[in-house]
């Protein structure tokens, strides 16, 4: 069941955030990355996912395939996605090669998780208009797989067409999204068993092709209800700090709508699967059961450390995925 | 004169890692990588050759002026960050956008200093301030992660080589540039910039045939006619000790004293 097991899930997320909570070396963040990366192939689990976001104060990876080439490099097997990546805020061409790029000198391990971002600030850096982010992504997704196609003369990557594409996002038209282009779904952390269910009868009755459905879940496993309360008081303020910062609500910012901001927070507080080994996979086993193929197992945030991350890695792999019963094999 | 080797051969991540591996070994200065059929995005190849190779310089060459600058900026700076401060950029025009190669270098060197700041040019604004964007928005933009090099080292080659000079900066000319013409360019930059274009780059690419003593010659020369002070090597990892042990002791001084190269060939493997 373990081998089957480690086929429907990895781990994430690397950001390379060096924040107030928890300053770090920018440089050691990223040979930190590839020493994690390294672990996880070691441990038996097929991919690490990173996230993306620009323009803030804590060195947040706005480039995330320099970041896994980095790791890549130092690694044999183990593969390279993201939970997500901000699709609409690149230059598609420039992506489809940095993309095949990192696909050719990895051999082929590279999944690309494709989401369209939802900071004004970060659109408005670029030039951008943030209510056209999903045109703008149709078409970089068509040029994607016209430069992998060689239209623009390129030698195509290892993987053919080219890389996995995840469309991220669980609104209607990221269903229809992946569903018409054969891609899978990468959903967000916050769903519950019954929408995730809900989401996936949706986009099995839409997709002709048919993609895998992923989803990412916090993922915490701690068996001493004490050290259990510290992880939750950290991902609290973690999470609060970033949708006090950058979530729009009632069309203010996050920490101008307290009580807003809460209503959301407890969303993401009620979904993370937190507990002994038995209980993290019970939860990870609802999802499973829901329909998800795939889960993205976060343990990895700016305030964790180091031996900790180490400890949960190892946790997973020895304690929590050999429990894991996924129903399907993977697309 | 530093010498970086250009491996454009190299097959797979390995053959790149080879060649880095042998000129760090050498005490070569580094590697540069431009655009080949394994290697589409250059900077995606740094971030790899940075995690296989220490010490080096990595260099990597870019079109500029197609996309937005702020993005191949953002990309160069954490290819520097990830290599611990080794990276150069050089910079060519994006073809049929050389019009506003200038105002792309001064984006990106403007993003890559690490205050928040204000862009105004005639093709890019940052922030924009669109009015479609609404929320949160910043009246400075911020570029972030700084990268490690206090001032990222960045050149121009190609059709960029007024631009780049004109600003002080390094410029990698071609194998088949007329040094004479080269010469003027760089007396012109000098004129115009007085001290300020002291310190820059002045690079070419040249061709390796399995000649030392060639190489040795063509090096003299673009030191003597324009001041050359960085060469890119075209060669693989095989190359790196000839360059080494044959070529770089012969270019890092004016001259040499009578007798010792005769000394070297008597003691030193070919």
């Amino acid at each position: 069941m373990s081998e089957a097991a480690f086929d429907a899930v990895g781990v994430g997320l690397w950001t390379m955030q060096s924040t107030a909570a928890a300053p770090a070396d920018p440089t050691a963040l990223y040979e930190w990355f590839a020493e994690d990366a390294a672990l996880a192939e070691r441990l038996g689990f097929r991919s690490v996912w990173s996230a993306e976001h620009r323009a803030w104060y804590d060195g947040w990876c706005p480039a995330l395939v320099h970041a896994q080439a980095f790791a890549a490099a130092r690694t044999e097997r183990v593969r390279f996605g993201h939970a997500i990546l901000l699709v609409p805020q690149h230059d598609p061409v420039r992506l489809a090669r940095a993309l095949a790029t990192l696909d050719r000198l990895s051999g082929g391990r590279v999944d690309l998780g494709a989401g369209l971002g939802h900071r004004d600030a970060e659109f408005d850096m670029l030039g951008l208009r943030r209510d056209r982010r999903g045109r703008t992504m149709d078409a970089a997704l068509d040029a994607l797989a016209a430069v992998w196609a060689g239209e623009h003369g390129d030698e195509p990557p290892v993987q053919r067409p080219g890389p996995p594409v995840w469309v991220g996002g669980m609104a209607p038209q990221a269903i229809a999204r992946a569903a018409s282009r054969g891609h899978g779904l990468m959903l967000p952390q916050t769903l519950r068993p019954h929408q995730l269910r809900a989401i996936v009868d949706d986009y099995r009755s839409q997709a002709e092709r048919q993609g895998t459905v992923g989803a990412l879940r916090d993922v915490w496993v701690e068996a001493d209800p004490g050290r259990e309360a510290r992880f939750r008081r950290r991902v609290d303020a973690h999470f609060r700090e970033e949708a006090g910062s950058w979530w729009v609500l009632k069309g203010q910012v996050g920490f101008s709508q307290p009580e807003q901001m809460d209503r959301q927070l407890a969303r993401i507080y009620d979904t993370e699967v937190v507990g002994s080994a038995e209980r993290v996979a019970e939860g990870l086993n609802e999802l499973y059961a829901a329909g998800v193929e795939f889960l993205v197992l976060r343990v990895n945030f700016d305030f964790v450390e180091r031996a900790e991350l180490r400890d949960q890695l190892h946790a997973l792999a020895q304690d929590v995925v050999p429990l894991l019963e996924p129903a399907a094999a993977v697309h | 004169m530093r010498l970086l080797l250009e491996p454009g051969d190299a097959r797979d991540l390995d053959a790149l890692a080879a060649a880095g591996e042998a000129a760090r070994r050498c005490g070569l200065d580094g590697v540069l990588l431009g655009r080949t059929p394994l290697v589409s995005a250059p900077l995606v190849a740094a971030a790899a050759l940075a995690a296989r190779v220490a010490s080096i310089r990595i260099a990597a060459e870019v079109e500029v002026g197609e996309a937005h600058p702020i993005e191949v900026a953002e990309e160069a700076a954490v290819v520097d960050v990830a290599s611990g401060g080794r990276l150069i950029l050089v910079a060519t025009p994006a073809p049929g956008r050389e019009d506003r190669f200038g105002e792309a270098l001064d984006l990106m060197r403007t993003a890559l200093s690490p205050a928040p700041f204000r862009f105004e040019g005639p093709t890019w604004r940052v922030p924009a301030n669109l009015p479609a964007n609404e929320h949160n928005l910043e009246r400075l933009a911020r570029l972030t992660p700084s990268p490690v090099q206090p001032r990222l080292e960045l050149w121009g080659a190609g059709a960029g080589r007024e631009a780049a000079l004109a600003r002080g900066l390094g410029h990698l000319a071609g194998a088949e540039d007329d040094p004479a013409d080269l010469a003027r360019a760089w007396d012109r930059a000098a004129a115009a910039l007085g001290p300020a274009a002291i310190g820059a780059a002045r690079a070419r690419r040249e061709r390796y045939e399995g000649d030392p003593a060639a190489l040795v010659a063509r090096l003299r020369a673009g030191r003597e006619g324009f001041g050359q002070s960085w060469a890119v090597v075209a060669a693989s990892a095989t190359a790196a000790p000839t360059i080494s042990r044959w070529v770089r002791p012969r270019v890092q001084t004016d001259r040499l004293p009578d007798g010792l190269e005769a000394h070297w060939d008597a003691t030193l493997p070919r």
